[in-house]
């Protein structure tokens, strides 16, 4: 068998960056924290009220910030206008310009239906904003029919930004890493227990606990299924059943980096399933420890498989610098993350004790 | 008088709708025959001087440290130990069915009828999904631009005459740029005299590509089992000085 050095080739850049690693992995949560806000506002479970106002929260800090890591991978933010002047709608990603508005309007008028009551009662209390809260809450009004058809609505916003998110990746032939039929589920099922560390983050920051065991529990639920289909695909790939795993993994062969990558990910998803199954009342570590999970997951997809060579040997490493397109973006993410949960905050009270 | 004179400018008044009409007729019929563009890559007369990559980079103003075209390089080692140099020049391969065109969302990527695949840089968002979409790494967001950029076949230069300045400039002669449309050109003789041996990159990935290869190793047409000297180098623009 002959041996190859490749001496000379393309070393191209990523051209995913990390903006599409944020936007990916706050958009999932978000719409995964909107489904945790439905038991408590639309079914009115009582167990699930307190997790269900955080998971708002959750929903609105997440979803709001999203959408801007996507104007930012343009380069040139009014380019937007192209998605709705020029559509192709033979491409997941057209079609993703109209599910995010979709899932977002949805969303806002969903989160304004839930708190109208809330505002309408603030609106009461003595305050400077007291007249501000009485034009916002335009009644008061408790109306579940209405926020059953918002929550209808961004429903299935959320589904198809699930579906487009996940379906955008999966299609792309060129990228084995990228190209299995598992990928969906993976960020589907990410996406949830992203969504569950964020809002048990948020339950943990307004001193909240005795939500931890059924976060938990749905935690570790999600954990196992990620792990399957981690699993799944490993299988797949080691089989060769899958031609294009196996081609990701054969491009990965003899590479320490991957191999420390798949230890952290696999060590750090036990360590958060052991987390949630034997420390049930304990918040803050199972949550931090799932939306690095999620994260991560998007992270690997995404910069380590555009890393992994389509043509020749060389492989196209990405090295975080402090440029706005890299560290300082994320940093910024994570800052417009804190400004909008400051903001939203300090408006409205999201803690049972504020609200009672 | 003469009417000989008269008879002849009445004849040749009576003829000229006929003449006119029969030097019209084949020039609108070779001009509706439109070419299909495409390359033929002699890997054999190649001998990766990189004056391909330079002409590009020069006629399309490449940023520094991207390129539309390149001559990757191999040192491959057979089971004896005897240890040769393989060559790939690489470019876009203005496949016929190209994974970038249906991806981009705002259908900036387009095939024309002569068989180039082009970006309307007025309509390009940047996105970088066909970047994603390439099987052959042929695409890049310009730095320069913020916009998806690849090998055009110089069309430029296409519509003033000019061969690909890849091609113009190759001291080997081995790329052979031509209409394989037209059984006349080179192009088209130069693969039927291949008679069938010569190859494209990826087949699997169901392309089509228009851009051939004669004398390609088959262990270089996609992803390569091998170390890399990129790999080994180290970096100072990203690594630190």
């Amino acid at each position: 068998m002959n041996t190859t050095v490749e001496v000379l080739g393309f070393a191209r850049d990523a051209s995913w960056l990390p903006w599409a690693v944020q936007y990916f992995f706050l958009i999932g949560i978000s719409v995964a924290a909107f489904f945790l806000s439905l038991p408590g506002f639309v079914w009115r479970r009582s167990k699930w009220l307190g997790i269900s106002r955080r998971a708002l929260l959750a929903a609105l800090v997440c979803g709001l910030t999203a959408p801007v890591a996507l104007l930012a991978d343009l380069h040139q933010p009014g380019r937007f206008l192209n998605f709705y002047l020029h559509p192709n709608l033979g491409s997941w990603m057209a079609w993703g310009s109209f599910f995010i508005p979709l899932y977002l309007l949805g969303l806002i008028g969903y989160a304004w239906l839930c708190l109208r009551p809330l505002l309408a009662e603030m609106g009461q209390r003595p305050g400077s904003l007291a007249g501000l809260y009485r034009k916002l809450a335009y009644g008061g009004h408790d109306n579940l029919s209405a926020i059953k058809a918002a929550a209808l609505a961004a429903t299935l916003g959320g589904l198809l930004v699930l579906l487009y998110t996940g379906m955008e990746v999966m299609i792309v032939q060129a990228r084995s890493l990228w190209n299995t039929p598992l990928l969906p589920l993976i960020f589907g099922i990410t996406a949830m227990t992203g969504g569950i560390g964020m809002t048990a983050l948020f339950e943990a920051l307004t001193g909240n606990r005795q939500s931890a065991p059924l976060l938990n529990q749905w935690l570790a639920r999600g954990i196992w299924v990620t792990l399957v289909l981690l699993l799944a695909w490993l299988i797949l790939g080691l089989s060769g059943t899958s031609t294009a795993a196996a081609d990701a993994l054969a491009a990965m062969a003899g590479s320490f980096g991957w191999l420390v990558t798949g230890g952290w990910l696999f060590g750090s998803t036990l360590l958060t399933l052991w987390l949630a199954r034997n420390h049930s009342n304990s918040l803050l570590m199972p949550a931090l420890l799932a939306l690095h999970g999620a994260w991560l997951i998007r992270w690997v997809v995404f910069i380590g498989g555009q890393s992994l060579p389509k043509m020749g040997s060389a492989s196209h490493p990405y090295y975080l610098t402090l440029t706005p397109d890299s560290l300082l973006g994320i940093v910024g993410m994570a800052g417009l993350c804190l400004t909008l949960y400051i903001i939203l905050t300090s408006l409205i009270p999201w803690d049972d004790q504020a609200n009672a | 008088m003469n009417a000989q004179p008269d008879l002849s400018r009445r004849a040749f008044f009576t003829a000229l709708p006929a003449v006119t009409a029969g030097l019209a007729i084949p020039a609108h019929a070779e001009d509706t025959a439109t070419p299909h563009w495409s390359m033929l890559i002699d890997t054999r007369r190649c001998i990766a001087c990189q004056a391909c990559t330079m002409a590009c980079s020069i006629e399309n103003v490449s940023p520094e440290g991207q390129f539309r075209t390149l001559v990757a390089t191999y040192a491959v080692t057979d089971q004896d130990g005897t240890t040769g140099m393989a060559v790939l020049p690489r470019l876009c391969n203005h496949c016929e069915e190209p994974p970038c065109i249906p991806v981009c969302p705002v259908g900036a990527t387009f095939k024309r009828e002569d068989g180039i695949v082009l970006v309307d840089g007025d309509r390009c968002v940047g996105c970088a999904y066909c970047v994603q979409a390439c099987p052959y790494d042929a695409r890049f967001v310009n730095h320069h631009t913020g916009k998806a950029d690849k090998c055009t076949f110089c069309s430029h230069r296409l519509e003033a005459g000019l061969l690909p300045a890849c091609v113009e400039t190759c001291v080997g002669g081995a790329r052979i740029f031509g209409d394989i449309n037209n059984p006349q050109s080179e192009i088209s003789r130069r693969l039927a005299a291949a008679d069938g041996k010569t190859s494209v990159l990826k087949p699997e990935a169901g392309t089509h590509p228009r851009v051939f290869y004669i004398g390609l190793e088959k262990q270089l047409d996609g992803r390569v089992d091998g170390s890399s000297t990129a790999d080994m180098m180290w970096r100072p623009g990203t690594q630190g000085a």
